[in-house]
This record gives C-alpha cells, structure tokens and sequence, in this order.
C-alpha cells in the first residue's frame, strides 16, 4: 500500500533522517520527501513524505516506532498509483452487452474508473465499435483485466485491440 | 573468402550490387574482396572458381531472367559441386514448410559452411536446429536482414547490449500493414488502402502473410530465439492481423488521440502479433512503411531504433554487415575458414 504522511520532528540535526529510518526498518519503500523549514510550529519541522509498506501491521509498527522516538504524526491517508489501459471492440454487440461486459469484469479486478465511448452507427453496416478506458490500481489488475477481454472477445466473436 | 549465393531476385540482386559499390571498403580492411564463385537462381546457376564478374551476373538476370545457362534441378548436387566458404541464403520466404531455404542453409552448415540469410522461413520454424547446427559444425550463422531490414536489431542487442539484460522488444516490423494503417488513418477504408500498397509495390498480389501478422509472427520468433534464447517457432505465436480494422475503429481511436497499428511484442513471457492502440507521439505511432522497435533494457532502459524494414538495397546493407562480420572473425584466424 502507498501511504502519504505529514509529521512534525524536532528542529534538531539528525532529526530528519531519524523520522525517515524506521520506514526502511519496516521494509518499506520512500517514493518522496519534502522537508518543509517554512512550517515550524512548537519548534518541530513539517516532514511531508510518501511510502509504500507490504501491510497494514507493518504501517501500524512503523507508527509505533514514530511515537517512541517522539515524532508527531499529524496526517496520515492512503494514496494509489493507478494503471490506465485503453481497449478497443468491434463487432456486433449492444450498449447492454458492454455494461454487462464491465460489471462482469469489477468482479476480477477493482475499478478506479472506466470509462465508455462508441462510434456513431454507420449506415447499413450493423458493426459497432467501443472504446473502453479503464484504470485499475496496479499492473496486476492490468494484467488480469487484459485476460479477462481477451478471452470474452474471443467467446463473443468480437475484434479486441489494447493499447500498449 | 568464396561466396555462394543462393536466390537471385530483388535481395540477391541488391546484395550483389552492394558488394560492387563496396569494393574499395573491402580492399581496404581485408586486402582483397571475397569471391563470388557461384550464384543459384530458381532455375539456373552460373559459376566460376576464380570469382564471377557480378555485373555480368546483374545483366544476364535483367536480360533473360537467368543468371546463366546452366540448368539444375538438384540445388544440393549444385552446392556439393562447388568450394565455396560462405553460403548466402535469399531464396523467397516460405513459412509453412521452410521451403528451398531451409534444405540449402540446412546442407550448408552440416557441410561446415557460414551462412547468412535474410530467409524468414528457416529462422521461424527451427531456429533451434539451425543453431545447433551451426554450433555442432563451428560454423557463423547470422541474419540480421530477417527482422526489420536495414534496422540493426539484432546485432545492436547481442553486440552493443551485450552487457544488458532485454526485457522486452515491441515494434512495428511490416511496413505493408503499417503503410495500410497509416492510409486508414486519413481516412481511406482497409480495401482502398491494401490495394493502393499493392500498386505501390510494398504489399503482395497474395496479401496473406502481411496483412494476416504471419510475416511479423515470423520476425518476433526470430527475436524470441534469438535475443530472448527461447525456443519457439511461428506455431506458438498469438497472431491477430488487421483486416478486421473498421474506419470506425480508426476514427473512435483517432478521437481519443491514438492511432492503431500492428505491433509485434516478445519478452521471457509474451509471443504476440496484434493490432494495439498506440498514442499519438509515441514512437511506435510512426506512419508509412518504416520499421521501429523499442527494446526496454534494464541499464540502458527504452531504446528506439528506426529504419527502412525492406528494399533490395536496405536489406542487402544488412547482409553486408553480416558479411563484414563473419570477415572480422576469420581474418582474425578464428575459426576453421581463416
């Protein structure tokens, strides 16, 4: 889990690296710091950073060891890297059979968003196309969404193209 | 060094004609330029020990469509009659059985002979065999044409990342559907846009292989086995071709800033020839017939290499650089032919 947490250390040296340590004792993972001079209240530094940890009992350690060492933890929340992935369908399908396409597929992989475009009919021709954008929030949702349209696409007779 | 070559159409021609405008470059590093004592064409064969006046060997072709009078039916009987070092393999790619191709680079290296080929068929469906071949008979195989022409794809990942570890290589490597595509792309519909390519010479009377991802299933298992050293041939590639691409498709693409284009991708994992939707001002949204690959390496990161996938004299600069390779080696007195 990517997490995003504001403390306060002291203004001291030594302090900072001190409050960004137990991160690694936790075998967590520092995307970013931002060290923050400028706000100083009760003699304490603002410490802006951003972290990823395993799990949740490895998160709750890491603020156990914070509060030992006297670093106050004024924020804590989650934040997610999302993964973004376009699919294109052509073939002949109605609107319901995509909805049922994307409800089928939020049971294999959690939704940030999706998104649906189609093409305008186009004459006699009874072919339509979808434009499909998902974002899920790790390269394996990707992963497992990929097989998912794949292998109904094939089952519905339908072309299925992914971007890259 | 003596030269065999084998095929005599557009690639074998254009080889020979670079091996002329060549000359003093040859001279120059190795003091002499090899000899071509043989070339093989469908029907016929011309050959001389001292070496074959080749532009003698070019007009003859223009002229008759020969490259001499004497007639063979047993290409085998033909190569084991000659003393050659180098076989130069350019005979058309078959992709279902191997074709001509597969029996002449196959006879060479059991003979102990160096080859180098552009022959897609061979590489596609034994690879292994070949290799083993060549390895068992201390022989150099290289084929560096068969995958994207003129660009140097495979010589670039075994020579100037030979310290990397690839862990993937996609691209574009048909200029045939890419040409189409890139039609479709301003608007033209898929049968307008092949047929315009067949008047341009860039796609087949029979389309098949192009348009259907054959020809690119063969490049991304030659890949495979080669940079990938995995051991698979055409059969196990996951092949979607483009005549299946609607203007719909295009134009829905288009609105969201993408275009569609055939993409070959390997890695440890994936074997797969398919249309992808790529954004526009990526370097895999190229239009016209050029060839790209992007290869991810774990030091280097993304490379992007570019150039003209086909031509008699675009791939026949990839022999070339095969050649001046296999030279290097024997001049060096490595190896049996020095």
């Amino acid at each position: 889990m990517m997490v995003n947490a504001e403390l306060y250390v002291k203004d001291l040296p030594g302090q900072l690296v001190g409050s960004l340590e137990p991160i690694s004792m936790v075998d967590g993972n520092i995307v970013g710091v931002v060290h923050d001079r400028e706000q100083i209240i009760n003699q304490r530094i603002r410490v802006s950073v951003t972290f990823e940890v395993a799990s949740t009992p490895q998160l709750e350690k890491l603020k156990a060891i914070w509060k030992s060492k006297d670093i106050v933890i004024s924020k804590m929340g989650s934040v997610y890297e999302t993964v973004t992935m376009e699919y294109l369908i052509l073939g002949h399908f109605s609107a319901g059979y995509v909805d049922n396409l994307i409800d089928e597929a939020s049971n294999v992989v959690n939704f940030e968003s999706v998104d649906v475009s189609y093409s305008s009919r186009n004459g006699n021709d009874t072919r339509r196309t979808a434009l499909i954008t998902a974002e899920v929030r790790s390269q394996t949702d990707q992963d497992k969404l990929d097989r998912f349209f794949s292998s109904a696409c094939r089952e519905g007779s339908l072309v299925y193209i992914r971007g890259l | 060094m003596k030269i065999v070559i084998a095929g005599f159409g557009t690639v074998g021609q254009g080889f020979a004609e670079v091996l002329l405008k060549r000359r003093e470059l040859l001279v120059d590093r190795y003091g002499h330029v090899p000899a071509v004592v043989a070339v093989i064409d469908s029907r016929t064969v011309v050959r001389d020990r001292q070496g074959l006046d080749l532009s003698a060997v070019l007009a003859c072709k223009k002229e008759t469509g020969c490259v001499g009078t004497e007639k063979y039916t047993d290409p085998i009987k033909v190569l084991d009659s000659l003393d050659y070092n180098l076989l130069v393999e350019v005979t058309p790619t078959d992709l279902k059985t191997g074709g001509a191709g597969l029996v002449n680079i196959t006879h060479a290296l059991e003979s102990g002979k160096d080859v180098i080929t552009v022959n897609k068929g061979p590489l596609a469906l034994q690879f292994s065999r070949l290799i083993g071949l060549a390895k068992e008979h201390g022989c150099k195989f290289r084929f560096e044409g068969s995958v994207g022409g003129a660009m140097p794809i495979i010589n670039l990942c075994h020579e100037n990342l030979v310290g990397e570890r690839i862990t993937s290589v996609r691209g574009i490597f048909n200029g045939t559907c890419n040409y189409i595509l890139s039609k479709m792309d301003n608007g033209q519909p898929f049968d307008q846009a092949l047929k315009e390519a067949q008047q341009m010479g860039y796609a087949e009377t029979d389309p098949t292989n192009d348009i259907e991802g054959w020809d690119t299933a063969a490049k991304v298992v030659i890949l495979a086995n080669s940079v990938f050293h995995r051991n698979v041939t055409i059969r196990d590639v996951n092949i979607t071709g483009i005549s299946t691409i609607t203007p719909d498709a295009i134009a829905l693409a288009a609105s969201h800033n993408m275009v569609i284009r055939l993409i070959g991708e390997v890695s440890d994992t994936k074997l797969e020839v398919s249309p992808r939707l790529v954004p526009r001002g990526h370097p895999l949204s190229i239009g016209g017939t050029l060839n790209v690959a992007q290869i991810d390496a774990d030091f280097a990161g993304p490379i992007t290499i570019t150039g003209r996938g086909a031509g008699r004299i675009e791939t026949a600069s990839a022999i070339l650089s095969d050649l001046i390779a296999i030279m290097n080696i024997r001049d060096k007195g490595e190896g049996k032919h020095a």
